[in-house]
């Protein structure tokens, strides 16, 4: 309908109608608003309910151990079966509790909670939960990139500590911002594994303590080692990227991995299916780690240095060095004792 | 069968039981959420569609205004009342449905909901807004103050540094919720502390020398006073609001600011020579730095740019706040008028 009155009365009258809509509307959002109260009284009795089976969950499964070992002897093999079947229902009720949750609106870890306060950033349905996985992964690509062509300017281009600092401070900005959605993401059910959480956190703490860095001698030994780490790690984190992304897909569609699963930094037990090339790639990059924080040593041992940002950056790549390198590892160690165990059953 | 494993048993059935009860509610919910989620879209599709409607009438108005009689004028007039409330009334729905993210919280949040859907939760938002600025900016206070009078490394300085980039961004952060929710902060308030954040953040990468120890104390006097102002205005401006919005005279959501704000007049007129004493000490922070920049020793960018921000900031915080005294001034003029 085109409101197009050609005088005043007949704007009043069709102002009469529009009226008319409008108490409709008001209706609508009154519905609404009741439906949001209904729903709101539905998540705490959910959520209360679950808390609740839990917590019985917890004291029925101790029951069980004690009457386990309490009679190990003298259970008969059709008690033995069904406490093993309470016992594998036990672990499903668990899992099921999670996946439920991730519908429910819970408190913010403390992070989130300081950052943001108490808003509620469960997304609650699988779309947006997944529309939002996918935007978190465009953001580290976009920024990527954009560190990429930085790093590159910075090393190759031009040589002024103004650039540094703003190059550290986009690298403070954008692992802060990561770990920001990153807590969002997992309170919506992504596993993400602590140490790749905990890694952008020490990250963060490194371009910082290298934003605070005075120019000087030591500064302009290190710089240039710093600037090629940053631009191959960039590399090889869009090269993660890519790949990653299109092989969770092809899994996600063999339904082998959750929905909710994200491209990381480091390697992963999935990633054996056509991702191994990318394995030297890393270690290669956890080693130049190494070799940062060995170079920042032999620094600080120079009689000129008094620069305390020297250790403390030292002792980052440290930790990221052996964070990542016994991560990484795990996962070869993983499949190696798999693979041995294959053998034994052939 | 032995008497623990059949106790067992039976507390699994009652378990079962309960557990069948919760998948249900559970499905239930999923589907109300569906249900409330295309009232949404329906809400906010027909809220857009109707609000062209209104803005194409009220043009119409006007033009017609332009050339009609006495009794056609009363019914524009009326008219465009209508409109007015109808306006009002869309922008009371659109405050509980959900809304894209600006460009900023786009960038740090990326696309989750930050709309509260209920008035409690965001008057708790709000109340825990300035409890986060009230405890931080007590912290700040100490910190500056250890920094002054106890101890004098570069380290606690970047650290102190660190923390008010980070106040500052939280606080834009949460702001952007907050306006988001409904709260009405004017433009200066939110911008001013970006500059503050790019202040703090420039103080971080100014290198320990003679010229870095010569604004140092100037630059932690400063904070000290400016955190025991803004623990002042949280402390009397959230009674005075209390108070406020209990008579029905201030809306819930409005906010405490680091400035003053016309409702302000009513109580807390003390306030003004403290802030005014801040914002001049933000001018001699500036002539300082520029002055320091002058020097021949003077190597360091961060020095001006330092003086710069200095200045802005003295700048909008001066004339926000005698724009304030100026429009009471006219208030209290035109009042004798009308008696």
């Amino acid at each position: 309908m085109l409101f197009s009155p050609t005088n005043i009365s007949e704007c009043v009258r069709e102002w009469d109608d529009l009226e008319k809509g409008y108490q409709q509307m008001q209706d609508t959002h009154r519905l609404y608003k009741q439906k949001l109260e209904e729903v709101t009284k539905l998540q705490n009795s959910c959520s209360a309910a679950i808390a609740r089976q839990r917590k019985k969950l917890k004291e029925l499964a101790l029951s069980l151990k004690a009457c386990k070992e309490d009679q190990e002897s003298r259970l008969s093999p059709k008690e033995k079966d069904s406490i093993a079947e309470i016992e594998e229902s036990i672990k499903d009720k668990t899992n099921a509790f999670f996946e439920m949750e991730a519908f429910l609106p819970k408190k913010n870890g403390l992070y989130l909670s300081l950052v943001l306060g108490n808003i509620n950033v469960t997304l609650l349905n699988k779309q947006a939960k997944f529309a939002y996985k996918d935007e978190y992964e465009k953001f580290k690509l976009v920024l990527t990139v954009i560190l990429f062509v930085f790093s590159f300017m910075c090393r190759f281009l031009f040589s002024y500590r103004v650039l540094d600092a703003l190059f550290n401070f986009l690298l403070v900005w954008y692992y802060c911002t990561l770990t920001i959605r990153e807590s969002i993401l997992i309170s919506n059910g992504s596993r993400i594994k602590g140490w790749w959480v905990f890694h952008h956190y020490v990250s963060t703490f490194l371009s910082g303590v290298m934003l605070t860095w005075p120019d000087g001698a030591l500064y302009q030994m290190f710089r240039n080692q710093f600037l090629s780490y940053n631009l191959y790690q960039s590399f090889v984190q869009f090269l993660q990227y890519y790949y990653q992304s299109g092989c969770l897909y092809r899994l996600r569609a063999l339904g082998e991995r959750h929905n909710m699963d994200l491209t990381v930094e480091g390697f992963q037990s999935w990633m054996w299916r056509g991702l191994s090339f990318l394995l030297p790639f890393l270690f290669f990059g956890h080693f130049w780690q190494l070799y940062n924080s060995i170079t920042l040593f032999k620094m600080f041992q120079l009689p000129e240095c008094k620069e305390w940002q020297v250790l403390m950056c030292g002792c980052s790549y440290m930790v990221l060095f052996m964070g990542n390198l016994y991560t990484t590892l795990r996962v070869v160690y993983q499949k190696y004792m798999n693979n041995q165990d294959k053998s034994k059953l052939l | 069968m032995s008497q623990v494993l059949s106790e067992v048993l039976e507390e699994w059935k009652c378990l079962e039981e309960e557990y069948q009860k919760l998948q249900e509610t559970h499905k239930m919910y999923l589907q109300k959420l569906d249900e409330i989620s295309k009232l949404q879209n329906n809400c906010a599709t027909s809220i857009s569609h109707e609000r062209k409607k209104l803005q194409d009438t009220s043009r119409f108005i006007k033009k017609c205004s332009k050339r009609s009689s006495e009794e056609d004028s009363k019914a524009l007039l009326e008219l465009e009342l209508k409109i007015k409330t109808q306006e009002h009334v869309f922008s009371e729905m659109e405050a509980f449905l959900p809304k894209k993210n600006g460009l900023y919280l786009s960038l740090v949040l990326g696309n989750v909901n930050v709309t509260l859907f209920s008035k409690q939760a965001k008057f708790a938002y709000k109340d825990e807004y300035e409890k986060f600025k009230l405890c931080l900016t007590i912290i700040l206070l100490l910190f500056s103050f250890i920094c002054y009078f106890f101890v004098s490394y570069r380290f606690l300085d970047a650290i102190l540094n660190f923390l008010l980039v980070w106040y500052y961004c939280t606080l834009t952060i949460r702001e952007s919720i907050l306006i988001t929710n409904g709260s009405r902060i004017k433009g200066w308030w939110v911008f001013h502390h970006y500059i503050s954040a790019f202040l703090s953040g420039v103080m971080l990468t100014w290198p320990d020398g003679n010229l870095y120890k010569m604004f140092r104390n100037q630059f932690l006097a400063y904070s000290l006073y400016q955190s025991f102002v803004q623990c002042l205005q949280c402390y009397y401006q959230s009674g005075c609001l209390y108070r406020l919005r209990a008579l029905g005279e201030r809306h819930n959501m409005d906010l405490t600011v680091e400035g003053f704000q016309s409702w302000m007049w009513k109580g807390l007129t003390f306030l003004l020579p403290f802030l005014f004493f801040g914002h001049f000490w933000q001018l001699f922070n500036s002539l300082t730095l520029f002055k320091m920049a002058q020097l021949p020793d003077c190597k360091e960018g961060q020095v001006l740019m330092c003086s710069f921000c200095f200045l802005i900031l003295f700048v909008g915080n001066f004339f926000t706040t005698v724009a304030v005294v100026r429009q009471k001034l006219k208030s209290t003029d035109q009042k004798p008028k009308s008696m």
